[in-house]
């Protein structure tokens, strides 16, 4: 029986040392997609897609760089996308930060290999212009229950310290039930000192990323317009949720203002993950969520969100788990075990 | 299910699948395919809303089924709009909220409208109270009326679109290019409130006042059962004065859009109302129970159904290149699948349970308010001018409460009085005498003679920020227009969740004892009406200090709390002077000082007398202070308490004011029945074992000419009563 499901694409930091050797594991009969991918990064002077993932092992400061992981992500994303099994109707297609351009390949706005064009520009473009950094933090508990008053804590911090002369820091990505804060080196630094430490990880850089989704990306987002033309951008074929909760429909889309958001204001201000994933919940009430791979970190983040709106009754992670149990609500790609249930 | 909902899918599956579509005109040049397909989506997703709402209800799970079959053509309405564009819809309108959600970044339409019809807490706009279109972010305020009530303060929206753009009000919320826009059915045309609405347009147009105002009549040729006569809406709307008319085949979203966006532009350039007839069908009966059938022919039924706009969006979007028939269909079907899986999720949200749940929003939220210092004393003594040297002089009713207002519109520029001869005339009266030399004509607002006008302007003001005070002439104008204060204004903040409110201070003239002028209409007293509105706050002061220093209370509680008051004037006492002898000035009060306030509750306690208190109000104040030196001889200790606040009662307040007395009489100048008496007594009975006398108006309309005051509560009868009372063993 045919299960309607939204899809999720992950962002950056899924592809890390276990996921090394993800697309020839579970791709390898897509030669021809992989070789075009390949192709495109060896016009540009590139190492390719399938020599990345085919390493011998893998060098965090080579293949979590922008213009490595990237297109590595992309690639694993959008080919998880193409292996779903028959009996999947996809009602909708989001994603997490730099998995919104994958989203739009997944969703047919743009071509497989002009949602490779602007993945593989937009992250080169971020490495050559590594301004900033993130660092995430939690709000909620270990249970994944709201932790009261905290969110406000955390965004009261950035603001505060942001106010600060010299100091700049925003909030990046409203990541289920954490926040990703941007900044640069004082203001980050600043949050690392005043947020008391917590759950033996946080607050926790995230290695090689940029500040991400906030206004010192705006010479980015430009050269990203020059390089990436609106003519690339078309109707896309599920629809899409961006990160802002906004709905793009097939035929219905106004693709010179999805090419400006994308290339716009989703590259400079916050991106809104949890709000994206509650409106795939309330606008589209799937049976599944399924979390294209690699990686297999956004899925705590998709049930942190439902568990914001109280999906389905969820309240916290063992709520969560038990439903899961049951018969997921949640298929992650990325892993082994949860695979199946979605693949061909 | 209704069988006719399910024939009228059949028939759109049926014939789309076959290319059997309704001819018609050929798409209109303006709007572009992928719009046109947008507005298609919204026709699909609130026509398979309608289907649902009845599974839904059939199943116990949904509580409304008044639907938008037939009227999906409004997503063009809204299309042609801007969001900012505050608009107060018909209860048909699903489609243009939808519509309009997709013109605002991260709505959730499906899942707001849908929680609506399971009546959760979670409902959006009306948090469970109400099934009502509505939301804070598309600048949609709720409305539960059927009978075109909502369009009084559309026109008084519009006004307050253009009077905020000229003097910024500090809650100002509709951007100055604004416009409203307010839709009804072509059975609520008739109603009075209607006509009223598009009469009061035409009137400001008249006087050149800008009003951007755009109605909208969606008119399906039937109300519930009864047919409109053929052409009617046309030949009603379509010459009057100042308001320009516009016509579009409702059915056709390319012509609807053209026509609409004509409409709108016209009434955005030139500030100038304009009315958008819609021709549309209504498909599937009235609501859910109505069985069309009943009145209908087979074949009424069968042609509108043919003209099924959702199938001519098919045809018009195949024609303009814009969707197959056969990506139309799965659009179709794919909007059905997706509300169903949502109402199956919406029905497991909280419900409202407790009363106190469900009061929660009674009384709307309290806003911040800069602080204001109040004018400079050159700029005070500048308006006050001649007024000036008689401050410190005791004064009437009238002139203090005038004062009041002169203070209250220099401290708060959003303040505007409205009314019928409140501008050079200065009331009938004389309480707004110089205001408008003061103030000026935009401030103080000469309104045509119709109370439900004057009370929509107020309330449609109030939606941008500014805090109307409207003058009602006499008590029983108010009655006529009464559902203004009690279907509206006082509802708002209840069904929005507090999100919109209305705050606005309502002067009414009222009560008895004018020696033989008028008769009923200029002295009425009965305020039953007004005072089991829920949230709404009565204040009626006896004389000219507690008036002046009441007035400011109520202001602050309008701009600082958005409560919507009553600030109900004796006018016997306005221009009463003497209490107990001729030329003895013993009424009169000099003017507290503008910082001096009443606060909210706060009754008044003249004397402290033991044996016997009197709880009165306005003019039964007056009677019973006459009546003091009498009870004062036959040795009655009397303390007498003005309640100064009618609704809510100060219940607290009065007995801690009458906890020392043994005794109390009720002095009521309003009826035996339905009025504050019976209250009084209530309270009385189930607080204490004191006991209890009332003296009151008897159940009858007022004379005029000698017997003016028959029927009215006198001093005598209050010194007769009372030595009674005292007679009665505690």
């Amino acid at each position: 029986m045919t299960k309607t499901a939204v899809l999720i694409c992950p962002g950056r930091g899924t592809y890390n040392k276990t996921e090394l050797g993800y697309i020839a594991r579970h791709h390898a009969s897509r030669r021809e997609l992989i070789r075009q991918f390949d192709a495109m990064r060896m016009e540009n002077g590139q190492e390719s897609v399938s020599s990345l993932d085919g390493a011998e092992r893998f060098i965090a400061s080579k293949h979590t760089s922008g213009d490595a992981a990237s297109p590595l992500i992309y690639a694993s994303s959008y080919l998880d996308a193409l292996s779903l099994s028959q009996g999947i109707d996809v009602v909708a297609v989001t994603g997490n930060s730099m998995g919104w351009y994958t989203a739009l390949a997944v969703g047919g706005a743009l071509s497989a290999q002009d949602g490779f064009r602007v993945v593989n520009t937009m992250g080169t473009l971020m490495h050559e212009n590594l301004v900033g950094g993130q660092i995430i933090y939690p709000f909620v508990d270990t249970d994944w229950r709201p932790i009261p008053g905290k969110k406000g804590e955390i965004t009261d911090t950035v603001a505060r310290i942001n106010e600060r002369e010299g100091h700049f820091l925003t909030v990046s990505i409203d990541l289920g039930g954490m926040l990703v804060v941007a900044g640069d080196a004082p203001g980050l630094a600043a949050f690392e000192r005043e947020m008391p430490p917590c759950q033996e990880r946080f607050p926790m850089r995230l290695g090689n990323h940029a500040a991400f989704h906030s206004s010192v990306l705006a010479p980015v987002a430009e050269s990203g317009r020059k390089a990436l033309l609106a003519d690339m951008f078309g109707q896309p074929v599920h629809p899409l949720i961006d990160g802002r909760g906004q709905i793009w429909w097939p035929g219905a889309t106004d693709t010179g203002a999805l090419w400006s958001y994308t290339l716009g204001h989703q590259v400079t201000e916050t991106y809104d993950f949890s709000k994206a994933i509650a409106c795939a919940a309330h606008e589209f009430a799937p049976d599944y969520f399924i979390v294209t791979g690699p990686g297999t970190t956004l899925g705590s983040a998709v049930a942190q969100s439902l568990i914001q709106i109280e999906w389905h009754g969820l309240r916290s992670k063992s709520d969560f788990q038990k439903l899961q149990t049951e018969g997921p609500l949640l298929a992650s790609m990325g892993m082994d075990d949860q695979r199946p249930l979605v693949a061909a | 299910m209704n069988d006719r909902v399910e024939i009228v899918h059949q028939n759109f599956l049926n014939r789309v699948a076959a290319g059997l579509l309704p001819p018609g005109a050929p798409p209109r040049a303006g709007l572009a395919p992928r719009d046109a397909v947008s507005l298609y989506y919204a026709q699909c997703t609130s026509r398979a809303m309608d289907r649902t709402s009845r599974v839904m209800q059939s199943r116990g799970q949904g509580f409304y089924t008044i639907g938008s079959s037939g009227h999906e053509g409004m997503a063009a309405v809204a299309h042609a709009l801007r969001p900012s564009d505050i608009a107060f819809l018909h209860y048909r309108d699903t489609a243009f909220q939808i519509a309009r959600a997709q013109q605002v970044a991260g709505q959730q339409p499906a899942w707001d409208v849908l929680l609506s019809f399971a009546a959760s807490s979670e409902d959006p706009i009306s948090g469970g109270r109400h099934k009502v279109l509505g939301s804070r972010a598309l600048m949609i305020p709720p409305q539960t009326s059927t009978i075109a009530s909502h369009l009084p303060k559309a026109v008084g929206a519009a006004y307050g679109i253009a009077a905020g753009a000229k003097r910024l009000p500090e809650h100002r919320v509709l951007p100055d290019d604004a416009i409203a826009v307010c839709s009804f059915g072509d059975a609520s045309l008739n109603h009075s409130t209607a006509q009223g609405a598009i009469n009061a347009a035409s009137w400001t147009a008249a006087k050149s006042a800008p009003l951007p105002l755009l109605f909208v009549c969606e008119d399906n040729g039937i109300g519930i059962s009864t047919k409109t006569p053929e052409g009617w809406v046309a030949a009603s709307t379509n010459n009057r004065p100042g308001l320009k008319y516009f016509h579009a085949d409702g059915l056709d979203i390319f012509d609807t859009f053209a026509t609409a966006l004509e409409a709108a532009e016209y009434v955005r350039s030139r500030r100038r109302p304009a009315i958008l007839h819609l021709r549309m069908v209504r498909l599937y009966g009235h609501a859910g129970a109505d069985v069309a059938a009943a009145y209908l022919s087979k074949a009424e039924l069968e042609a509108d159904e043919a003209n099924d706009p959702l199938l001519h969006s098919v045809r018009l979007l195949g024609e303009a290149g814009a969707l197959s028939a056969e990506t139309a269909l799965e659009i179709y079907n794919r909007a059905q699948a997706r509300i169903e899986r949502i109402s199956v999720e919406a029905v497991k949200r909280p419900k409202l349970k407790t009363a106190g749940e469900v009061m929660a929003s009674i009384l709307p939220p309290k806003r911040a308010c800069k602080p204001t210092n109040g004018p400079s004393p050159a700029v005070r003594a500048q308006v006050f001018d001649s007024d000036l040297k008689s401050i410190e002089k005791p004064q009437t009713l009238s002139k203090l409460i005038n004062w009041a207002l002169t203070d209250q519109m220099l401290e708060h520029p959003e303040l505007t009085v409205m009314g019928e001869d409140v501008g050079k005339k200065g009331g009938v009266y004389g309480v707004t005498q110089k205001l408008h030399g003061r103030f000026g004509a935009n401030r103080v607002i000469d309104t045509l003679l119709d109370e439900q006008s004057i009370l929509g302007l107020a309330t449609g003001m109030a939606h941008n920020g500014f805090i109307p005070v409207p003058e009602i002439q006499f008590l029983a104008y108010v009655h006529n227009a009464e559902d203004q204060i009690r279907g509206e204004a006082a509802t708002l903040s209840f069904f929005s969740n507090g999100q919109f409110t209305n705050p606005m201070v309502i002067r009414i003239a009222g009560l008895g004892y004018q020696r033989g002028f008028g008769g009923h209409f200029h002295n009425d007293n009965s305020i039953a009406a007004l005072r089991d509105i829920p949230g709404l706050i009565i204040a009626c002061p006896s004389h000219g200090a507690d008036a002046a220093m009441m007035l400011r209370e109520c202001v602050r509680l309008a701009r600082e709390e958005q409560r919507v008051v009553v600030f109900l004037e004796p006018i016997a006492l306005y221009h009463t002077r003497d209490l107990l002898e001729e030329n003895d000035g013993k009424w009169m009060r000099t003017y507290p000082t503008p910082e001096q306030r009443i606060a909210f509750g706060g009754v008044g306690v003249h004397g402290a007398g033991k044996d016997l208190a009197i709880v009165t109000y306005g003019n039964g104040h007056y009677l019973s202070q006459q009546a003091l030196p009498e009870l004062e001889i036959g040795g009655i200790a009397t303390t007498i308490v003005d309640l100064r606040w009618i609704a809510p009662l100060p219940e607290r307040q009065l007995m801690e004011a009458t906890a020392h007395c043994s005794r109390i009489l009720i002095v009521d100048e309003c009826r035996r029945t339905g009025g504050l008496n019976e209250s009084l007594m209530a309270l009385f009975s189930e607080k204490t074992d004191k006991p209890l006398a009332r003296v009151t108006a008897l159940d009858s309309f007022i004379a005029t000419g000698p017997a003016y005051a028959a029927t009215l509560p006198s001093k005598e009868q209050i010194v007769s009563a009372a030595t009674d009372l005292a007679k009665v063993p505690e």
